[in-house]
């Protein structure tokens, strides 16, 4: 009996094919931004199709490629069996390569449901639901078969992702087909709008923050190789984020024809949302100080550092972000595209980078290539995670005064072209920052790609039930 | 053993780091002496050219005329921004005292602010951009200068607090984590007085 670690490695080695792909798109669409005439009147290379590739790309190619590959890891090695179904988990990996592929595609053609982050079509839509059901059945009849009693934390996160995003995903793409190309929503108006941000803001809660702090909770502690600091914590952390996360999104629509209860309400969740936030912070800085000789000889503990420190400060900027008196300052300005790469580059890419330098020479049983590339590696991405949310605090802030600068007869001051032709400085400054982000991507994929190549994936087999008992809390 | 660093000793951070560094790492600084010989400056410079900045010229968004404000409303901005700087230079020495006893770096206090002095210095001195209040040009003045900075925390954290490289290093980065927090926090403040009408009139 071996673990099925196959369908991991392709997931990883998929997701960083799309982590390629989805930041050259961004860097490509911030180029753009500051030379308009880039996409040369060419409909696939106009902005509003690039960016919705861009966002694609990197969420669903590169992160839930990743969730899905370290799901399918930390599964096994945390139930001690191996995966239940491994045809259908390769079924799950290869349909949702291709689903992305063929939904990138769609996107640049033209097809959009018009929905933030939801853009793809029908099609798609039900194509996603498919394989995202398949992911379950996978997870969690594997949890169903394990040797072990205790469920580790993890697993919990990784069920969360799961369940939330299958129901936020099946509901808010509810829609009535016109053509191949072309559906209406079945919800209309500020309806439409809420569920939209009732999907929007927990695809980031659920798959950005929940699914990722599986991952977390999994390889920080391999990665310290000491438990985590406080494991009823953690428990905790989860409830309390599973619950308040879900009531967040109305903040999304502050000031607009949604009831005004409603968006305080989403507002003071919101806030609310801080504590598990950084009571998981506070649990895995605890748990990597304690373990810090590894420091020495692990460059992708660093990574973990980092992305705990920007996860910090993410998910305390976003809770201020609510604050109806901010928010109508910092709404519709590149102070939110600021803070979501706080979270996207610092968080996310950062613990995904981490965890593959940590994972990859396992899977294949060989040191990593090269670990001064890695360090440089490190250097990049916090260089230009820096830069990014610096550039964009100080173009949001401009957009927010000049936005809202009004004249001795109350007329706005400003059109919107010349705002925009004045944000052309921080552009560029946000142009150099996702260059040196993505150089460092490429410098990854090298790096992983000699190390596995010519190698073959090691087999690995559950260790005996009698050691697993103690193993679930320190070891998992 | 010196009980005094050089009065100076933020200058050094320019020139010779890492001397500057061994040189705080034999001192034993009294808190008092740092905090007015050398922290109630660090965050009165900033101010003082803030003020003088836009009294003159008005801060420049990028689109449009200068915005220029009320001198009553300049010497509150400059009050609060002398505040906020005074407040966060002191809690941050204060909050990395707190975490050394997690990293086994020193307890003196004094170590801790002559630390957060060293890392404000090339911060301050690139402030002087804000006699030239134009939003862009700050923001590219500061880079380097926020950069500068980050390899001061991370290079002389160890040996100032004696915690060796690897827990420095993690030190370091929870430092900059609560620094993050604290800038995220000051543009939050500032944001909500203004829509609260305290600052630059907006149609709120």
């Amino acid at each position: 009996m071996r673990y099925h670690d196959p369908v991991v490695r392709a997931l990883v080695f998929c997701s960083v094919i799309w982590a390629l792909v989805g930041m050259a798109a961004g860097v490509y669409i911030a180029a753009e931004l500051v030379w308009p005439t880039l996409d040369f009147g060419w409909p696939a290379l106009s902005y509003g199709r690039l960016r919705a590739l861009h966002t694609n790309a990197v969420i669903f190619g590169f992160g839930v490629s990743a969730l899905m590959g370290t799901a399918f890891y930390s599964v096994q090695r945390t139930c001690h069996v191996p995966l239940a179904l491994p045809r259908l988990a390769w079924f799950c990996a290869v349909a949702w390569q291709l689903g992305v592929a063929a939904g990138g595609a769609s996107l640049l053609a033209g097809w959009t449901g018009g929905k933030e982050y939801a853009e793809l079509e029908w099609p798609f839509d039900i194509a996603i639901a498919i394989v995202w059901v398949s992911f379950g059945v996978v997870f969690f009849l594997t949890i169903a078969r394990r040797a072990v009693r205790p469920i580790y934390v993890s697993n919990w996160f990784y069920g969360a992702l799961i369940i939330v995003i299958a129901m936020l995903h099946i509901v808010n793409s509810l829609a009535v087909p016109v053509t191949l190309s072309k559906s209406y929503s079945l919800f209309a108006g500020a309806q439409d709008a809420i569920v939209q941000w009732w999907y929007g803001h927990n695809a980031v809660g659920f798959l950005l923050t929940g699914g990722f702090l599986g991952m977390l909770y999994y390889f920080l502690p391999k990665q310290a190789d000491r438990p985590i600091w406080s494991y009823r914590l953690s428990i905790l952390a989860f409830w309390a984020f599973t619950y308040s996360y879900i009531w967040a999104g109305p903040h999304h629509l502050h000031y607009s024809a949604i009831p005004e209860w409603v968006q305080s309400l989403g507002m003071v969740m919101s806030l609310v949302l801080l504590a598990p936030s950084w009571a998981t912070m506070v649990n895995g800085v605890m748990t990597v100080a304690g373990a810090w000789q590894k420091l020495k000889t692990d460059p992708a503990l660093k990574f973990i550092v980092l992305s705990l420190a920007f996860y910090g400060l993410a998910t305390f900027e976003g809770p201020m972000m609510s604050i109806r008196s901010v928010n109508v300052v910092s709404h519709f300005t590149d102070w939110t595209i600021g803070h979501v790469h706080s979270g996207a580059l610092g968080w996310n890419a950062m613990i995904t980078f981490g965890t593959f330098y940590f994972l990859v020479p396992r899977l294949v049983g060989a040191p990593l290539r090269s670990v001064r590339l890695a360090n440089i590696h490190f250097w990049l991405a916090l260089a230009g995670t820096m830069l990014y949310v610096l550039a964009m605090w100080g173009a949001g802030v401009s957009q927010g005064l000049l936005w809202l600068a009004l004249d001795d007869i109350g007329e706005l001051s400003f059109s919107f072209k010349d705002i925009m032709a004045s944000m052309a400085p921080y552009y560029a400054l946000r142009l150099v920052a996702g260059l040196l982000f993505f150089a460092g991507a490429v410098l990854m994929a090298a790096n992983l790609w000699w190390t596995v190549r010519g190698r073959c994936t090691v087999a690995v087999a559950p260790p005996s039930v009698a050691d697993a008992a103690g193993a679930m809390r320190g070891e998992a | 053993m010196r009980t005094l660093p050089s009065s100076w000793f933020p200058l050094g951070a320019l020139f010779a780091p890492q001397c500057t560094f061994a040189e705080l790492a034999a001192a034993t600084p009294d808190p008092a002496r740092i905090l007015f010989k050398h922290i109630l400056w660090l965050a009165l410079a900033p101010a003082v050219f803030v003020f003088v900045g836009s009294s003159l010229f008005g801060w420049r968004l990028g689109a449009g005329e200068p915005l220029r404000l009320p001198q009553e409303t300049l010497t509150l901005i400059a009050m609060g921004y002398f505040l906020a700087l005074l407040v966060g230079l002191t809690s941050t020495a204060a909050v990395s005292r707190w975490m050394a006893a997690t990293y086994g770096g020193r307890d003196a206090l004094g170590a801790h602010l002559a630390l957060v002095a060293l890392v404000a210095t090339p911060l301050v001195i690139a402030s002087a951009v804000h006699l030239f209040p134009h939003v862009f040009v700050n923001v590219l003045a500061l880079i380097p200068a926020l950069l500068w900075s980050l390899y001061l925390l991370y290079a002389g954290l160890p040996t100032v607090l004696g915690t060796g490289p690897e827990r420095g290093m993690l030190m370091a980065s929870a430092l900059v984590g609560c620094l993050l927090v604290g800038a995220v926090t000051l543009l939050c403040v500032s944001v909500a007085l203004w829509a609260s009408g305290i600052g630059p009139a907006i149609g709120v």
